[in-house]
């Protein structure tokens, strides 16, 4: 792993940035729904006054990493490397596909394909494996959680 | 003696064969989700709410508690043999543990971790039972204004002592307070932040995101990283050897008293006693220079004080509805999820529920020695499955336990913006902590602030006129100048700095 400082950099701009303009949304926001009503202070008198010293914070946070200094704990940032970076973007790749699909597919189709997509995409290249392992994470999860454990679960349009 | 009787009709409902059963099973959760790289005890405990969905409240929260505990000694298995800490508390674990390991005494390093865990939880508990109902009895005559004070100095502590730089860790506190304002204002019933999406009216719930934070955000960074090598040790010797025990005892009795001691403080998180449990070891060794290449002490201490204090942070959450991490945030989430409230109202109202939880603390911590010592070489086998295995399990878990907590996939989603969220701030350093007891102390504080102001008709000088309050305000100023000026003792701040 290595540290890139220039990348970390960016990162910590631009989250910066979003974490600003965030909190000074949500100040003018909450102005918007009244600071004070007849019986005391209004829906939005704590969150305009956590806005407003929430943008205080990021703003001054924001000049530091501007100025070079460093905004977190103290510790180096890892960045991972290629082969790592790629096992982490399948892994959220299959993550936000399952989420797609979960309730149109079912949980059974899902689990299935999810489990033997990323096993194939992660390296596994023993069939046997990744059926076993799909059946179990797809069929036998579902009946532990569904049937014995009464975990409300979806079916989808195929009935799985 | 009240405590007495009501212990007793405690102990006689946790053994009973069902409270047991779901004791044992949630050690044995727990200690699994410790085990696996990539889950934390908070993310475990979130993941694994759904298990308890057929329980009654009791059961359910027996079951939570073990798993809770039972992942705070799961992480020290992974530190012992991979270097990698299971959880934030088993960082310094790492130093000696893994030496240990190293020498061929990795059985000896994990019965210790055990035997000291066990003889902390049982210590920090019976602190507990005398501790808590005067504590509770007294919080009783908190009104609105306390409660804010009280909360405030929490958030104030998990603020000033989450590392080195205070601006970061508020502004984690001020993100999780906005955050958890998503929803029904508490005191007018109003939408707020919601835009028109139904499913926001409710705001965002404490588990998916917590599961994200943690959880998803967890694995991605451990996927990252390269496969560890484990170190293949003897599990034959778990038990120290006489000169080992002699050295250990003290350890284990000093590691008792600070952890318990510092779990008392809401939100000092639990990295912190286990790293002062290990520098007060060092400090007092006549031969430190053993530290950090395999010292005993080094292992025990900071073990025992982890459980100690995870048995002592029950003391805040149960009787002040304050919770002290992450973990117990997510435990608060699961006790509202069966309709209580955590606080001095749950020991007046359901003395049953929580009386026979904490006679099964000193159950669970049993439990806990019985499976590990003799477990743990099958505890150590599941470190050899690869990564990508348990990441997939561990995801669809995670799919699993966002939707099943209201049959929505709208929590799918926010668990996963949240692992995103959580990736990008712990590559950028960002403490976490704040942000989650933010988002869990952030409708209570409010609407106690309001209610205070309601009462005084809009003065804020209630908060300076009750002595209660008014010093509670002053210790929470104290703790941000302290902050502030870097006040607080140099290995305290180092050590939250390594979360």
């Amino acid at each position: 792993m290595t540290a890139v400082s220039g990348s970390h950099r960016i990162v910590e701009r631009i989250v910066l940035g979003c974490l600003g303009v965030l909190f000074a949304a949500m100040a003018a926001t909450a102005y918007g729904y009244g600071l004070k009503d007849r019986l005391g202070p209004g829906s939005g008198f704590f969150p305009f006054w956590l806005g407003v010293i929430g943008t205080v914070l990021t703003v001054s946070l924001l000049v530091l990493s501007l100025r070079g200094g460093s905004i977190g704990e103290g510790g180096e940032a890892a960045w991972p490397n290629r082969a790592g970076a790629v096992r982490a973007v399948t892994l959220f790749a299959g993550l936000v596909a399952a989420a797609l699909v979960f309730e149109p597919l079912g949980f059974r189709l899902t689990a299935f394909a999810f489990t033997a997509l990323l096993l194939v995409a992660l390296g596994v290249r023993r069939p046997v494996v990744i059926a076993l392992f799909a059946l179990i994470s797809g069929f036998g999860l579902f009946h532990v959680f569904y049937y014995w454990l009464k975990v409300p679960l979806p079916f989808g349009a195929l009935g799985f | 003696m009240d405590s007495l009787p009501h212990l007793l009709s405690g102990f006689a409902a946790a053994m009973s064969p069902a409270n047991l059963a779901y004791a044992f099973a949630g050690c044995l959760f727990g200690t699994l989700i410790g085990v696996l790289p990539g889950v934390g005890p908070a993310a475990g405990t979130a993941i694994l709410i759904p298990l308890t969905f057929k329980l009654d409240p009791t059961g359910a929260i027996i079951m939570l508690a073990a798993i809770y505990y039972g992942a705070m000694y799961g992480g020290t298995i992974t530190s012992v043999l991979i270097n990698v800490p299971g959880e934030a508390a088993s960082v310094i674990t790492c130093i000696d543990g893994h030496q240990m390991a190293k020498q061929g005494r990795g059985g000896t390093a994990l019965g210790i971790a055990a035997i000291g865990s066990f003889i902390g939880g049982m210590a920090a508990t019976i602190a507990l039972v005398l501790v808590a109902p005067p504590l509770a009895k007294f919080a009783l005559s908190f009104g609105p204004p306390e409660f804010f004070a009280l909360m405030l100095l929490g958030l104030c502590l998990v603020s000033g002592l989450a590392g080195r730089s205070l601006s970061a860790a508020l502004m984690m506190t001020m993100l999780g307070l906005l955050v958890s304002m998503i929803g029904i204002d508490p005191v007018r019933g109003a939408p707020r932040f919601a835009f028109g999406i139904a499913d926001l009216y409710d705001g965002l719930g404490i588990v998916p995101v917590v599961m994200g934070l943690y959880g998803i955000a967890e694995i991605l960074i451990t996927a990252e990283r390269p496969v560890q090598e484990i170190i293949r040790t003897k599990f034959s010797g778990l038990l120290p050897s006489r000169d080992e025990w002699r050295r250990s005892w003290g350890a284990i009795a000093r590691g008792t008293g600070i952890g318990f001691f510092l779990g008392l403080i809401p939100g000092i998180g639990s990295i912190v006693p286990t790293f002062m449990a290990y520098i007060a070891e060092k400090r007092i060794s006549k031969t430190p220079e053993r530290f950090g290449k395999g010292a005993i002490e080094g292992v025990a201490a900071p073990e025992t004080a982890n459980n100690a204090y995870a048995n002592a942070a029950m003391v805040p959450f149960l009787t002040l509805g304050i919770p002290s991490s992450p973990t117990i945030a997510v435990l608060m989430g699961a006790f509202i999820i069966n309709g209580l409230t955590p606080g001095p109202f749950l020991f007046q109202e359901r003395p049953d529920l929580v009386w026979t939880v904490i006679a099964s603390f000193f159950i669970g911590n049993l439990l806990l020695l019985i499976l590990n010592l003799p477990l743990v070489g099958l505890w150590a086998k599941i470190l050899h499955v690869p990564f990508k295995y348990l990441a997939v399990g561990i995801l669809l878990l995670c799919i699993m336990g966002a939707y099943s907590l209201q049959q929505s996939a709208f929590d799918v989603w926010v668990m996963i913006g949240c692992g995103v969220v959580g990736y990008l701030l712990r590559k950028l350093d960002l403490p976490l902590a704040p942000l989650v007891l933010g988002l869990i102390l952030g409708p209570a504080l409010e609407k106690s602030m309001r209610t205070s102001l309601e009462m005084s008709a809009g003065d804020f000088s209630i908060f300076a006129t009750r002595p209660l309050c008014l010093g509670l305000l002053i210790a929470a100023g104290v703790v941000v100048v302290g902050a502030a000026f870097k006040l607080a003792p140099r290995q305290l701040r180092d050590s939250e700095a390594q979360v």
